[in-house]
């Protein structure tokens, strides 16, 4: 037991230390390498209701671009008129200082975790009732509803968009934005990590995997389902909510349908890594999103035009030949590197038979 | 485990051993060619525009190159473009343009095509002080933002319609106008909805239906439906490309007779091949027209751009395309100024631009936006099945008159 924990010691800080030097090692990817911390973040999260409750939820890009919005929101509503600057063609142009821009931007981040996470309570009370395909496609639902809705409110930019504070100019290095943000999305992602493996070692993942595994049983043992499955879409909501806060400032534009509630990329994207790396596992997502990420960065610009015929080939080999994602073959073909025990006597008993 | 551990630290060495190999650096200038970058749609909903928005660059490049390219401190130089494809989404466009400027080292930019991705991806070349010089993002907030390093060889998108209003005034007696209008919900549309809103306020008018329409536009019944009841005296759409085609297929379906139909992106659309006779009389807004009297030595005037243009890529070329071409011409001219590779000095002759192109006249006003060139409106109209795009406004160039009111369908053969 202990050598093993020895050498996760030695992987966990190998892969801090990697994650810290990322940015100066590859200085051209930083912001490549943003976008890889928020996609494991999104599928990670994504997991405790996928793969772990077993609630295939299409709605966590509710919380992503409720966090995109509020972080962007707060961070000009704290010191100028909202409304004044989203108007398009206002004359007037505002400019953060630095200590504004940080301020803001705490602040919005701060927001952007506590109010999804507050909505997914509210949301996951009336619809949590729903099961299986039901619970898709409502969610599915909510993603479109919120896209549709945020592109009408006049305040936050509506159809217009909304264009988020730009990065101080007094930072004179051009690198800084690049570094900031990564290093935040990095914070972030050890965050969601440490968060995640913790419930992997808690009775709270037991729970899970009990409404997973049989819903009606597990009520039947005096397990208050709905409390759990509201807490564990709270748990994802959290850090959708900041995942989306992280990328509104990244991109620097925020589109209501296609940059925030953004459910036919990311939305998608996020359910297909989970599957891709292994729902249920602790790795299988992590695994699942920087492979996809690769795939996508850098096969998709040496078939311009035809990638998402690439994504879609992707999905049915993955579906076909993986239905477990990378984890789950890996664990079939390698079941007692994963701590499963085999009987030789009681499997070669079961070959005998046949 | 162990063997597990060891694949995982092998793979992730590999990695960083490759990403570090690959960290290269394309120069802004390698050899005889300039590199430019640029971010266009060849998926997704603006495909179309964007393929129009490539061709008209690529139209340039090639013109530019063949004619000796562009001389800098004494040598020759060629264009090459790196192209990338955003998928019609601002945040692959951002995305994109970091690319572009971190990984392959590109450090002039061409724009994309739309408003929000331009907007997209404005922040970014702000950053990183990379002069763009983009033809297709027209939202006025564009231009708002103090952007130093931005320059748009177009005109705003508030002024595409805003004439066609007080055309409607001006044949309704001088009489304010009740008018109805279905907007995409996009950067671009909501622009010209500003517009719009700015020239009923002027001439008194009503708006009596303000719609919305959604992103994937192929449904605006319910507005059309509104219309047919309600009887405006001017119908106002826009939704680029599809907006377009949507409007004339539902109104031609449901007969709705209107006196007055404004539209942006007809020729893109290709409005006049696709529809025929269901789109005659349509008004719409363009940036350029072939017809139009301004020359270059590179492509000739317009209607020999149009010629060249149909010779190589088999279609009318619509205003997005020229203006493509035009960003290129510009590019040229502010190099040769400049008379060096410094980034800072290209954007300091960019801004000094004051030249005629095939395409108009481009001078770039303090926010970046062009303001050297006036909007222009074209009627559909048709001879038999034959349909062609007539210049009605303004008066300088125009080869018809404005026919108005629009015939009622029951009188349409």
């Amino acid at each position: 037991m202990n050598a093993i924990k020895q050498k996760d010691l030695i992987l966990y800080s190998g892969l801090i230390i990697l994650g810290l030097a990322a940015p100066f090692l590859f200085s051209a990817f930083k912001v490549q390498l943003t976008y890889l911390c928020v996609l494991i973040v999104l599928a990670m999260t994504w997991n405790l209701q996928g793969g772990e409750m077993g609630y295939n939820s299409f709605g966590n890009i509710l919380f992503y671009g409720l966090g995109m919005y509020l972080t962007a929101s707060v961070q000009v509503g704290m010191f100028f008129p909202l409304a004044e600057w989203t108007e398009s063609g206002g004359e007037k142009t505002f400019v953060h200082t630095t200590a504004q821009y940080f301020q803001g931007i705490s602040v919005g981040l701060l927001v952007a975790a506590i109010v999804p996470t507050l909505v997914a309570g509210a949301i996951g009370y009336a619809i949590l009732g729903l099961r299986g395909h039901y619970f898709a496609i409502c969610t599915l639902g909510l993603g479109i509803a919120a896209g549709e809705i945020a592109g009408g409110i006049e305040i936050i930019g509506a159809g217009q968009g909304f264009t988020t504070p730009p990065f101080p100019a007094e930072i004179v290095d051009p690198e800084a934005r690049g570094q900031f943000f990564y290093f935040l999305s990095f914070l972030v992602l050890v965050l969601a990590f440490v968060f995640v493996k913790y419930i992997y070692g808690s009775r709270f993942r037991l729970i899970l995997n009990a409404i997973r595994d049989n819903e009606d049983k597990a009520e039947a043992m005096g397990i208050q389902t709905m409390k759990y499955k509201i807490v564990g879409w709270m748990c994802s909501a959290f850090f959708c909510g900041l995942a989306g806060g992280i990328m509104g400032g990244l991109i620097g534009y925020i589109d209501s349908t296609d940059v925030a509630f953004d459910g036919r990329e990311m939305g998608v994207f996020m359910v297909l890594m989970a599957i891709l790396g292994g729902k249920g596992t602790l790795w299988g997502p992590v695994i699942g999103a920087t492979l996809f990420h690769f795939f996508k960065e850098g096969l998709w610009t040496f078939i311009l035009g035809w990638q998402y015929v690439a994504l879609g080939v992707l999905i049915v080999v993955i579906v076909v030949y993986f239905p477990e994602g990378l984890m789950g073959w890996l664990r079939e073909k390698y079941p007692d590197r994963f701590g499963e025990v085999i009987d030789e006597k009681d499997r070669k008993a079961q070959v005998e038979i046949k | 485990m162990n063997k597990l551990v060891k694949l995982f630290i092998t793979s992730v060495s590999a990695i960083t051993l490759a990403l570090a190999s690959f960290t290269s650096s394309f120069a802004k200038v390698e050899g005889e060619y300039i590199v430019l970058g640029s971010a266009i749609s060849l998926t997704g909903k603006y495909s179309s525009n964007g393929v129009h928005t490539q061709n008209g660059y690529n139209m340039a490049v090639e013109r530019i190159n063949s004619m000796g390219g562009v001389e800098v401190q004494g040598k020759k130089y060629k264009f090459e473009i790196i192209y990338y494809d955003d998928e019609s989404n601002p945040k692959r466009a951002a995305q994109l343009a970091e690319r572009l400027i971190k990984q392959d080292g590109v450090h002039y930019m061409l724009g994309p095509y739309s408003s929000g991705l331009t907007k997209a991806i404005a922040p970014v070349t702000e950053k990183y002080k990379i002069p763009m010089v983009e033809a297709n993002g027209a939202s006025r907030s564009l231009f708002t933002k103090g952007y130093k390093y931005l320059f748009a060889v177009l005109s705003p998108a508030n002024q595409y319609l805003e004439v066609a209003i007080d055309l409607a005034v001006e044949k309704n007696g001088g009489k304010p106008v009740r008018i109805a209008q279905a907007f995409e919900q996009d950067a671009f549309s909501q622009d010209v909805r500003l517009g719009i809103l700015d020239a009923a306020k002027r001439t008194g008018s009503e708006i009596i239906i303000d719609d919305k329409l959604p992103k994937e536009l192929n449904d605006m019944a319910a507005t059309l439906a509104k219309v047919k009841a309600t009887k405006p005296d001017v119908l106002v759409v826009s939704g680029h490309t599809k907006g377009a085609l949507t409007a004339i297929r539902q109104i031609s379906e449901m007969k709705v007779d209107v006196p007055m139909l404004a539209m942006t992106h007809c020729d893109a659309a290709k409005l006049s091949k696709q529809h025929g006779k269901n789109s005659e009389f349509a008004l719409c807004a363009s940036q350029w027209h072939k017809n139009l009297s301004y020359k270059d030595n590179f492509f000739g005037g317009g209607k020999k751009y149009a010629k060249d243009f149909t010779k190589e890529f088999g279609y009318d070329p619509p205003y997005q395309s020229a203006e493509s071409s035009a960003a290129l011409l510009v590019f040229k001219d502010a190099f040769e100024r400049a008379n060096s590779f410094d980034r800072d000095a290209v954007r300091d002759a960019l801004k000094d631009t004051d030249m005629q192109t095939f395409y108009g006249n481009i001078k770039f006003g303090p926010g970046g936006q062009n303001i050297a060139k006036p909007m222009i409106l074209f009627q559909v109209r048709c001879k038999g099945d034959d349909c062609e795009n007539r210049v009605v406004a303004p008066t300088k160039w125009a080869s018809d008159k404005f026919y108005h009111p629009i015939p009622k369908w029951s009188e349409r053969s």
